[in-house]
């Protein structure tokens, strides 16, 4: 297993309620893009926060791009007083989000992923739909690097679902 | 190798009509066959290869420092003697 599993295990064994966005949801959508870190949104609430606190102190977590001298706390408080963090960790980068701009806060992401299974546990993954959205909303080069990809994928899914309804209108 | 086959649907995306998000992905410089290839994966399947992929960079980066190490430790005993 590499960073991208222990990633997404980390929050599976910790029980944190997530939302997978970002380059590795791309990735389970079909993106080609090659992708270095694991990116989710999360659920602001208590109980969640303190599993989310759990996960990254288990694997030492730190702020990844912060001056060393910078004071920081991993506890609930900070998470709660903040919003978007990114560290490092003992298996890898990791970035968690308290908002998607362009999707919204957890439950809209819930709302827009799907179920899929990834190493034996279930995992919310972002939509085509709502990762164009958040690519197109943060406008840096990067995100528009993937983007024309992420559109034709859409649009082949779009293709797909309707080749299907047709289909099945026919047999029913 | 036995030759890929592809489906019209696959088409579509390696050999895009006009006017369709796949042909701009196409003029963009994305190579949309590895894009199909993905799509024959499950999610799953293709979260393992983008894993495997980013161990396999890894090693890659660790042997090249390794390697550039070795180059400037031959190039300081060279320089003594």
């Amino acid at each position: 297993m590499a960073e991208i599993a222990l990633g997404l295990k980390l929050f599976a064994d910790f029980g944190v309620n997530c939302v997978v966005i970002g380059g590795v949801a791309a990735g389970a959508r079909g993106s080609s893009q090659a992708t270095f870190d694991v990116d989710i949104c999360y659920a602001r609430d208590q109980a969640n926060l303190t599993r989310l606190v759990q996960a990254l102190r288990s694997v030492n977590a730190t702020l990844r791009g912060a001056p060393t001298n910078l004071p920081f706390i991993l506890d609930e408080e900070t998470i709660a007083h903040g919003l978007n963090f990114t560290f490092d960790t003992n298996i890898g980068k990791i970035d968690i989000l308290g908002e998607v701009q362009g999707v919204g806060w957890y439950s809209d992401c819930f709302l827009h992923s799907d179920d899929i299974e990834i190493f034996g546990n279930q995992f919310r993954v972002l939509s085509l739909e709502k990762l164009i959205a958040a690519k197109r909303f943060a406008g840096r080069t990067k995100d528009l690097l993937v983007l024309p990809e992420l559109e034709a994928l859409l649009e082949h899914e779009r293709a797909s679902e309707l080749e299907y309804s047709e289909i099945n209108a026919k047999d029913s | 190798m036995d030759k890929v086959i592809y489906t019209e649907r696959e088409m579509a995306l390696i050999d895009p009509k006009p006017g369709t998000a796949a042909a701009a992905a196409r003029d963009f410089g994305i190579d949309l066959s590895l894009t199909v290839t993905n799509l024959r994966l499950t999610p799953e399947q293709r979260i393992k290869q983008l894993d495997e992929f980013q161990a396999s960079i890894k090693e890659l980066r660790k042997a090249v420092i390794s390697s550039k190490r070795h180059g400037r430790d031959r190039t300081g005993s060279e320089a003594v003697r």
